[in-house]
């Protein structure tokens, strides 16, 4: 995405923001509350409208089409919160999942994959979503999500609100679906363990990036342990 | 009093009530379906079941065609008006979520019906008499009407298609998924206007069935409409919106209080007592008597 305005009514949230996601690649968005980082990716699947600037995906425009559209075209988004449909089953949130028309014809394949990566969620298909722990909502929200068969999946924060096994469940998955192909884009407020994993990543501060690089050499920029992650996360324990 | 106390009578009531209820139930899931994808009250409802007993009550005096035969075209209209309806009225604001826009737009469609259907029918009551319209018979002891008997049956297997359709096809399932979080629904690939319209339709065809049942078994006139819309939000909030049972059951229980105060207290307080139940429950439990879980902001 290139030059990049987004306005909540007359508030700017992100400024002339430009970042570029690699096929295949991990790419962290990190920062602070408030700096932007879901701003964007809500500008990129259409929920809101970017200001200026141009998003493109494969070389397609995503700036004027509807978030319906954007799914199709193969960017999902597992927004903040997990949304899920918590009176709906978890069957139920899957196959929604599959719905953009591209993802229909392949949804017993797909249901086979999420139900791999999770077999929690084939042992409670019948349960409704509402009734999972937290780690099972953030499991069934990516394999809903996964259910379009995405190219780009973007993740915001995955990990909030977890149990230390889960974040470590959630992290080894976004390497096991990265593996698979699958171009991840992901805003983390677990700063340490976004970095260590990505490929590329952005530090965004008040809606502008302040830094960028590849994971590790922002993971070792004295600026960011100082900032960011404080002296007890920089260092190796 | 004690003579109020006669089991048969109290059951006799009890049938009435539930009888009247389903009529409101079903208006009142109308309401819950336009409520969950496009969060207005949709205020004209009761006035559209009222053209539609207009509508049935004209296809029986001029072409003779039985109200219950009637039904299919009468469903297979409301149908398509239901979809007109979104496209030519509602479509621009529920695009926009101005919510204020499409509740002024719903309210303005009730007087325009209202008007519309006293100069085109006049304001007197009308109803549908059928050679069988008067037909009793008696099943345990109680009397039922004929007509009413079928309109229960009809009202139920109405609930009962619209619960199968939203449970089992995937555009319901999706219509359920919007009226829990419509921006995650998006994010599915669904797109709002066909949600909205697939609610308005059905909205729209379970007011042509409730309207047929009322000209089957009471009069009715153009400005009956607005009591019935009062009556069936009454039903929403006693039954909690978001379930279909919640909504039927709700109506069921409003005929209840309707028929028993009715009988106790006679019928001006029954009105008071329908009331003073929808306000306990705001009171006491603000997400309706069965619909459980709570519905999110």
């Amino acid at each position: 995405m290139k030059g990049v305005d987004v306005l909540y009514g007359d508030v700017q949230a992100v400024w002339d923001l430009s970042i570029h996601v690699d096929e295949g690649a991990i790419v962290a968005l990190v920062g602070a509350n408030g700096a932007g980082k879901t701003t964007l990716l809500k500008a990129i699947s259409g929920i809101i409208r970017a200001k200026r600037g141009e998003i493109l995906f494969s070389g397609k425009s995503l700036t004027k089409i509807r978030p319906q559209e954007v799914v199709d075209i193969g960017v999902s988004h597992v927004p903040e919160g997990r949304r899920l449909f918590s009176k709906l089953t978890v069957f139920e949130n899957l196959r929604l999942g599959a719905y953009p028309p591209r993802a229909r014809p392949l949804f017993e394949k797909s249901l086979e994959r999420a139900y791999g990566l999770f077999p929690v969620l084939k042992e409670r298909k019948n349960q409704t979503a509402g009734s999972l722990s937290g780690g099972e909502q953030q499991m069934l929200a990516i394999g809903r999500a996964l259910m379009a068969q995405p190219h780009l999946l973007m993740l915001d924060e995955p990990s909030l609100g977890l149990s230390p096994i889960f974040v470590r469940t959630i992290f080894e998955l976004i390497g096991t679906l990265n593996d698979q192909k699958v171009t991840i884009l992901l805003v983390e407020q677990n700063i340490h363990q976004a970095l260590k994993i990505a490929h590329q990543a952005y530090v965004l501060k008040t809606g502008r990036i302040a830094m960028s690089g590849r994971g590790n050499e922002l993971l070792a920029n004295p600026e960011v342990q100082k900032a960011y992650i404080g002296e007890r996360w920089g260092k190796p324990r | 009093m004690l003579k109020l106390l006669n089991v048969g009578l109290i059951a006799q009531g009890f049938v009435n009530g539930i009888l009247f209820g389903t009529m409101y139930g079903i208006a009142a899931i109308g309401l819950s379906l336009i409520f969950g994808t496009m969060r207005i009250v949709f205020i004209a409802q009761g006035s559209v079941i009222v053209f539609f007993a207009y509508l049935c009550y004209w296809l029986y005096r001029l072409f003779g065609i039985d109200p219950y035969l009637s039904i299919i075209p009468i469903v297979l209209a409301a149908l398509l008006l239901g979809i007109a309806f979104y496209y030519a009225l509602f479509k621009e604001a529920a695009v926009l979520k101005d919510r204020i826009s499409s509740l002024l737009i719903a309210v303005g469609l009730m007087f325009f019906l209202e008007n519309f259907m006293m100069m085109a029918w006049t304001p007197n009551p009308r109803a549908v008499v059928t050679s069988y319209g008067f037909y009793n018979f008696s099943l345990f002891g109680i009397n039922l009407t004929l007509t009413r008997f079928i309109g229960l049956l009809i009202a139920i297997l109405a609930t009962l298609g619209v619960f199968i359709f939203l449970k089992k096809t995937l555009i319901g399932t999706a219509v359920r998924a919007a009226s829990e979080d419509i921006e995650a629904s998006t994010l599915m690939g669904i797109n709002p206007n066909r949600v909205n319209v697939v609610a308005f339709a059905m909205g729209i065809g379970l007011a042509s069935i409730a309207g047929i049942n009322i000209a089957t078994t009471y009069s009715f006139d153009p400005v009956y409409g607005f009591d019935i819309a009062i009556k069936a939000l009454i039903a929403l909030t006693l039954g909690g919106i978001g379930t279909v049972h919640g909504a039927l059951l709700g109506g069921i229980l409003l005929g209840l209080i309707e028929s028993y105060g009715t009988y106790f207290v006679g019928s001006a307080w029954a009105q008071a007592v329908c009331f003073m139940v929808f306000l306990l429950v705001l009171i006491f439990k603000p997400n309706g008597l069965f619909g459980g879980t709570s519905q999110e902001s």
